[in-house]
């Protein structure tokens, strides 16, 4: 390659570009001299004054509201008092500042009659690690120190009232397990882009909504840029960048359910569940027993959390969805449907129901309803009528609707802990070790005992789907969300994902045996009926083994399912009570409870017509028949079964077909 | 042998060493205050980093440069390659910046910038390519494209910045008529100008830059934005700056760094000419620049004595792309331009660019050894 000589360019053009480089670097040579030298004055002060801290502001939360606009989770303001160390210094030594510190303390602890808080210690370390932030002497004081204090000890130099935003929960005990809590967050641990040098406290969702929704209603943090002198004291604020509001949500919760709910379930341990039936909306969810989540802002004290985590009755967890259940005679109507959609004969036929039945080699003992159809069983609660259907109608069809209707699986309803229950078909006994399928275990199914567990919500949503003939909604607590800077709430879909392929008639002799289970003569719940009300309901016993003082006892989980009114449902019900005697007597006089609530609560609100009264109740209850019928109908579901529950720990289910069970 | 040694270009080597002892210095420096003290820390791997450029620098300058103009086209298709492949790589930061390797990370645009500067002073210095013809011209343009919209995707606006005045001082050295060189440097100014105004009142229509670069130009343009965020950086390096005065504060004294105000993070890198003029001052940051001074003196000393025009063309090339990586990271650290992520070449933590800065010298170092007998 040959290559052009040099001489025929003039080196001037190289000579130019060296000027440009040259003249450039002139430039900031002088800028550095303007930014170094000349500007002496500002920089001597820059010196004295010369180092900033970045100091994080915690963002505010957003609020929870439950659909009429109910403030369920939100913020207050809480007063404390703090001191500014920069005034109370003193030249010399450290320990100097410390001592004139705790003098000033001594003095406005006598003024207002509040007990020393922090130690000598704690304010040493506070002048080492976070010297320019103010130090809280006394947190969330209430009204009368705070009187004091203002009137006796505002002018004392150093100290102030200093004001920040804390979580509280109005309803707390009847939205705790809803709602959740939050607890002292540690914002370092965020990853946040921006760096602070110092992080103000700030709060954290620990559990339910706020745990689950924490980044939307966090917020976003502000920072301050402080000036500090020298000594490391608070000199000045440079600039500040305000923390933004987090998002708030709107709840589907309907404050005045849950407080029936409540009174309903009274001090029992047990969950109550209410969905609109018509969108799948939660209306209220309620477990028992509950705890205060004011307690846990801003921190938890050992004592407190070992009262509540020890306590037998398991105050924390939310039995709503994360107790799992057998449901008992409530799952005989879902049967009786997956019976009538195999064969739309099932409806009319009629069985049997003696009080011996047979499967294989054993012999069960139950009460003889006589010859009953479909409708008198689900009225009458006849174990054997079910056994029978479900014999002819195979295993098949109760399985496949007990699945297309959302047993066995989570419902995805916004709580932050939610158990699925357990359908149990043939590759889960297999998969589960529990041996092969046989008759005795279809017999339990059918009766909903056995290996079956579902969790109230889901039995909610079982009656919701019968109640509006059979439109399948996944239950929604997040009505409608509202962004940050945002004047108007975004609604969330409501979630309706498929209809059942029940035939019409079958669901009118199902929902007529509901009905008759309320409204009848015969009726295994009408304890729970209602004077002026026409709803339908269905009572559940399921027992299960426990060991109380180291022998085995059983015990029953006692369960009513309702929707009211009949012809036009507005509410689906799931009620359990742990403990109790039996479906119809332990939750009926409760279900009646919340009931009378409900429809006073839909007379006030012009949505019944008062005038659209069914049979009156008094007339035709007989008491006596009543209990009689209820109790051998539940009471021998539990001797055939020997089944129990599970609670969340894990007892293993026992079936006495399969010959594991205690029989009894 | 003697002949060579004495043909040696002691200055511009003496300049490159003392500005390299001065890098592992304040990088010890900068590293202080997060306790890193030990010789294990970056200061000891920006010793190996040096050590390892010396060698590339030895190799350069023995290697006889002209060989360099028949096998240019290989040195940039693996350049081109290389910027490529790093788009095969997962996004660090937010960017397809680096390929990883067995314990640091490549970054092929420092080598890309450097064999642009190869191809570009090759094609000029061909014999048959006529400077005054405006085909020459697209050609240049056409090989400054290729790196430039390369590194922009990656995207690394700031270092695909520097091609521009090394592309254009390149042309204009090798002849290229003045007025269309004068006319793209007024369209460039127009263009930046342009920009800042559109940023400044209507910045959520600005096409093509990213959010994080339209923050970094409004904070250049007005500094109160945003102290917090993307301000802190451009405030504390100033502050940094300024608090040095006349004479500094000493070494290993600087506050501003010492305290962590700059970010630990950047101190060592981008930031490292903050660490000297608050520790040394006015002083010491001017003695600073006037060894950046020499290093250009002594480029364009070698363009002028070069033996051919390829020779003259790579040494104002090197010598052009050193300075501007130089005047952009000073000037973004005293506030007079918006913060880009370049290094300060032989000063910066880095091995990339000390690797390709120190062979890119010792090829200027081969070109001054064999120039013109005068």
């Amino acid at each position: 390659m040959r290559i052009r000589r040099t001489k025929q360019i003039p080196n001037l053009r190289v000579y130019t570009v060296l000027a440009v480089m040259l003249g450039s670097q002139l430039i900031l040579l002088g800028a550095l001299w303007r930014l170094q030298v000349a500007n002496v004055a500002k920089f001597e002060d820059r010196i004295q004054i010369q180092s900033l801290r970045r100091v994080r502001l915690a963002g505010i939360r957003g609020k929870i509201y439950d659909r009429n606009d109910l403030c369920l989770a939100d913020n207050r303001p809480a007063y404390s008092i703090a001191m500014f160390l920069e005034n109370v210094r003193k030249p010399g030594p450290w320990s100097k500042t410390v001592d004139s510190a705790m003098q000033v303390m001594q003095t406005v602890a006598d003024a207002t009659g509040l007990e020393p808080a922090v130690d000598e210690d704690t304010i040493r370390k506070h002048t080492r690690l976070r010297l320019p932030l103010p130090l809280i002497l006394w947190q969330d004081i209430g009204p009368q120190p705070m009187a004091r204090f203002v009137e006796q000890a505002g002018d004392e130099p150093g100290v102030d009232i200093y004001t920040r935003a804390t979580r509280s929960y109005p309803y707390s005990p009847y939205t705790s397990h809803l709602i959740g809590y939050v607890g002292r967050a540690d914002p370092g641990k965020l990853n946040e882009t921006e760096r602070y040098n110092y992080y103000l406290p700030e709060m954290g969702g620990r559990a339910g909504l706020e745990k689950l929704f924490d980044p939307f209603l966090r917020g976003e943090a502000g920072g301050a840029v402080v000036q500090i002198d020298v000594s490391g004291y608070h000199h000045g604020e440079l600039a500040r960048r305000e923390p933004t509001r987090g998002g708030d949500l709107r709840l589907t919760l309907d404050m005045e359910v849950q407080l029936l709910a409540h009174q309903a379930l009274g001090t029992n341990c047990g969950a109550v569940v209410v969905l609109d039936p018509n969108n799948g909306d939660v209306l209220a969810m309620l477990s028992g027993p509950s705890y205060d989540a004011n307690r846990f802002v801003p921190y938890i004290t050992s004592a407190d959390w070992r009262r509540l985590s020890d306590n037998p009755d398991k105050p924390l967890l939310n039995r709503a969805v994360a107790g799992t259940y057998p449901p008992g005679s409530t799952f005989k109507p879902l049967v009786g449907l997956a019976a009538a959609t195999a064969d739309p004969n099932a409806i009319s036929t009629v069985y049997d129901s003696p009080s011996t039945f047979r499967i294989g080699r054993r012999v069960v003992h139950t009460h003889g309803h006589g010859e009953v159809d479909m409708r008198q069983a689900i009225e009458q609660s006849a174990n054997v009528y079910f056994f029978k259907t479900a014999l002819a109608c195979g295993l098949e069809p109760i399985i496949e609707q007990s699945l297309a209707i959302g047993l066995g699986q989570k419902t995805g309803v916004e709580v932050d802990y939610e158990a699925g229950g357990i359908v149990p078909d043939t590759n889960w006994m297999r998969t589960a070790g529990k041996g092969g399928w046989t008759d005795g275990d279809t017999c339990n199914l059918a009766i909903g005992q056995g290996y079956l567990t579902t969790t109230p919500l889901q039995m909610a949503m079982v009656t919701a789907t019968i109640a509006n003939g059979g439109y399948l909604y996944r239950p929604r607590l997040v009505q409608a969300y509202r962004a940050p800077g945002d004047d108007h709430y975004t609604d969330q879909p409501v979630r309706r994902v498929g209809k059942m392929d029940w035939p019409q008639s079958a669901l009118t002799t199902v929902r007529g045996g509901m009905r008759d289970v309320v409204m009848a003569e015969k009726g295994t719940g009408t304890r729970a009926a209602v004077e002026g009300l026409d709803f339908a309901a269905k009572t559940g016993t399921a027992e299960y083994w426990t060991t109380v003082n180291g022998r085995r006892v059983t015990k029953n989980h006692t369960w009513m399912i309702a929707f009211a009114p009949f012809d036009r449902p507005q509410y689906a019900v799931a009620f359990v009570i742990e403990d109790g005697v039996s479906g119809g007597r332990t939750v009926g006089p409760r279900l009646q409870i919340l009931m009378k609530g409900l429809l006073g609560k839909m007379e006030s609100e012009g949505r019944i017509q008062t005038s659209e009264t069914g049979p009156l109740r008094s007339e035709i209850r007989d008491q006596r028949s009543e209990v009689r019928t209820q109790e051998s109908g539940n009471r021998n579901s539990a001797i055939l079964t020997g089944a129990k529950a599970q609670v969340s720990d894990s007892q293993l289910p026992v079936s006495l077909f399969a010959g594991q069970g205690g029989a009894s | 042998m003697i002949q060579r040694i004495r043909r040696f270009d002691w200055t511009q080597f003496g300049t490159i060493v003392v500005l390299l002892l001065l890098s592992v210095i304040f990088i010890f420096s900068a590293r202080y205050q997060s306790g890193d003290v030990s010789l294990s820390g970056k200061a000891l791997q920006q010793v190996v980093w040096a050590l390892i450029g010396l060698g590339c620098y030895a190799g350069a300058a023995a290697f006889d440069y002209r060989r360099l103009a028949e096998i240019h086209w290989w040195v940039y298709a693996g350049a081109m390659l290389s910027l490529l492949l790093v788009f095969a790589f997962p996004e660090k930061n937010n960017a397809h910046r680096w390929i990883p390797m067995p314990g640091f990370d490549l970054q092929p645009s420092e080598f890309a910038k450097i064999a642009l500067v190869f191809s570009l002073a090759a094609v000029l210095s061909l014999p048959s390519t006529d400077v005054d013809e405006p085909v020459t011209f697209l050609k240049a343009a056409l090989i400054a494209a290729v790196p430039f919209f390369l590194i922009v995707v990656e995207p690394d606006l700031g270092t695909s910045m520097v091609l521009v005045p090394v592309t254009v001082a390149l042309l204009f050295c090798a002849g290229a008529p003045a007025r269309p060189i004068v006319i793209l440097i007024g369209t460039g100014i127009g263009a930046l100008i342009l920009i800042g105004v559109w940023l400044t009142w209507l910045p959520d229509t600005c096409p093509f830059l990213t959010d994080y670069q339209k923050s970094r130009v409004l904070v250049y343009l007005n500094v109160n934005q945003d102290p917090l965020g993307a301000g802190w950086n451009k405030l504390q390096s100033q502050i940094a700056v300024g608090s040095g005065g006349l004479f500094g504060k000493g070494y290993l004294k600087g506050t501003q760094n010492i305290l962590g105000f700059l970010p630990r993070t950047v101190a060592p890198t981008d930031f490292i000419y903050s660490v000297v003029a608050e520790e040394t001052g006015f002083a010491g940051s001017g003695v600073l620049l006037a060894l950046y001074a020499t290093i250009s003196v002594r480029c364009m000393r070698t363009a002028v004595k070069a033996i051919d025009l390829f020779g003259r063309l790579l040494a104002v090339g090197i010598g052009v792309l050193i300075f501007s990586h130089v005047f952009v990271n000073i000037a973004m650290t005293v506030g007079l331009m918006p913060i880009t992520g370049l290094p300060l070449p032989l000063m910066s933590y880095g091995g990339s660019f000390m690797v390709t800065t120190m062979g890119a010298l010792g090829l200027v170092q081969s070109v001054y050894l064999r120039r013109r007998k005068v």
